[in-house]
């Protein structure tokens, strides 16, 4: 990559999961190279289903690189009963923030998918040649749809006008700043929360769904510093799965039990079988992620949950709720 | 109180005579819905049909698409207008062609949500199945896999109709649905060489080579196979989907499996109806576009089983003589 002007980087959806995981290591970990300019966009800002708000907040900050992460986004159940708004809201998004970032002449972008877009019914693991191999699952269709339709944009970007814009896809992430929403957050999040007012109240701890879906977990820092790694390295138009190996799957239930492990709670804990489980599996392939860097270590998922947990409990003012 | 909204979208109630918009009403399939509705008995009593044209109102913008819905107040929507193209303009655009067509659609469907639409039947293609496939394809599959290369942005904002219908018929009860015709031909074409479908561009080449007294050049090797479906059978098709078919699933308006011919054996037919004589021969350096992608119309069949389509030979000479005689005003 040219070195000619320092990077002037633009992230979108700056103070969500993933914006500030990126925040914190661009900031505290010597994540920024010296002259370049890293801004962190919040909703309030600029509301980027908006075009012109868009536009205006680009040529503010007149960036070279954008890390797109601003979406609608919640957890299964909210899904489920808003699929189309879901779709209408991201399709704009990603319309307003790619093709503003293509007229301003940004020299990269890169987006983030997530693996719950895959297709539902499909051999395991996942990559990244699969993605639109099928329909996706049906509980959230209509964000799915609209996050597939990025990687359909960085290929026509490319086609058209050369542009080197992709994108990369988390599994499940979890860490600090997440959305705790018992219904509207993601699902370790939600049960950490659910356990800490569970064991604050004393009551038994109610988990929505049979515990039996398997999920891969990246901790957000790890997206954070693979995320950098993407901005500065990777070069290929076709996106990039991130995600702890295959044989790092476990249940919903294992993870219940390690988040009552740091939380302490002793409770009794009660599976709700009248709720959605959403997705039985979506295990994902590394990899891809492995032959580029063979050596990265993810963080232990005991140690991830255990560092968010207490990041909930000592922020519990100012976390999402 | 009776609540005003449900009345309007129980589509069984005929309590009111249809206010039918159609968008793209200028083209191909459009023409030949005018046709229908004008010339063949397919308007009932008291409805009213406006046929709209890019110039009326460019769907892209919100603002024109919500001026024009507020000036004819359509019950029903019939969406026909797309940025189109024949195969090779396709592939220099493909951006353009998935964003507009993006727009577009959100435009037609979200307005027409907003307005209390009772239905709307879009329009796709099947250009937009899935490339790696089994064949006949059906309705069940247009979301199996990546559509063909060539014009990947066209037909992901097409499939993209099939997302929203299910979204509006899951959030707002909306029956808004689509059909899928394969390979149209017919008068009002678009007869460019470049930018045309296939049959129309080689009539127009044909008619040209004849002129000329040149060779008929035809680009690909001729060996691809299409189902060919005329443009009048469309529009009975689709004006039998707006009354009767309920299913918010696609439905695939296609001739049968059997009738599937290769683009070498159509070209002889085009020949026969403008009685051209001359050589003819296949630039193989030119893409060919897919090799197939045939469509089964069981589903169609299940429904009409009676349904009678004009004959492909029947239904180019009638286009030739219309092309022929209208040449001052085709689009070429």
């Amino acid at each position: 990559m040219n070195g000619a002007e320092p990077m002037r980087v633009l992230v979108t959806g700056g103070s969500g999961l993933v914006g500030k995981a990126i925040e914190h290591v661009v900031k505290q970990e010597g994540g920024c190279l010296k002259g370049e300019q890293w801004t962190f966009l919040y909703s309030k800002e600029a509301n980027l289903v908006d075009l012109q708000q868009t536009r205006a907040v680009f040529e503010k900050y007149r960036p070279t690189h954008v890390i797109h992460l601003a979406a609608k986004v919640g957890g299964l159940y909210l899904h489920m009963k808003d699929n189309l708004h879901f779709l209408r809201d991201n399709l704009r998004i990603n319309d307003n923030v790619l093709q503003t970032s293509h007229e301003m002449g940004v020299t990269k972008v890169v987006s983030c998918l997530s693996s719950c877009i895959f297709p539902d019914k499909t051999t395991y693991p996942i990559d990244e040649s699969m993605i639109h191999n099928g329909p996706p699952h049906d509980s959230n269709f209509g964000y799915s749809h609209a996050k597939r339709m990025i990687d359909i944009q960085n290929r026509g970007y490319f086609a058209q006008h050369g542009r080197h814009y992709t994108a990369v896809i988390p599994t499940n992430v979890y860490g600090p700043y997440d959305n705790f929403n018992f219904e509207n957050g993601h699902v370790l999040s939600a049960l950490m929360h659910k356990t800490y007012a569970a064991k604050k109240e004393g009551t038994p701890l109610q988990v929505w769904g049979s515990g039996t879906p398997r999920r891969q977990f990246i901790y957000s820092l790890d997206v954070a510093r693979l995320f950098l790694w993407v901005l500065r390295e990777y070069d290929e138009i076709d996106p990039i799965i991130l995600s702890v190996g295959e044989e790092e799957e476990l249940t919903i239930k294992d993870a219940v039990e390690m988040i009552a492990d740091a939380l302490d709670f002793k409770g009794q804990i009660v599976f709700d079988t009248s709720k959605s489980d959403g997705q039985m599996k979506k295990t994902a392939s590394n990899a891809k992620l492995r032959r580029y860097l063979p050596d990265f270590t993810f963080t232990p998922l005991s140690e991830g949950i255990k560092k968010t947990c207490d990041w909930f409990v000592h922020n519990y003012d100012i976390a999402r709720t």
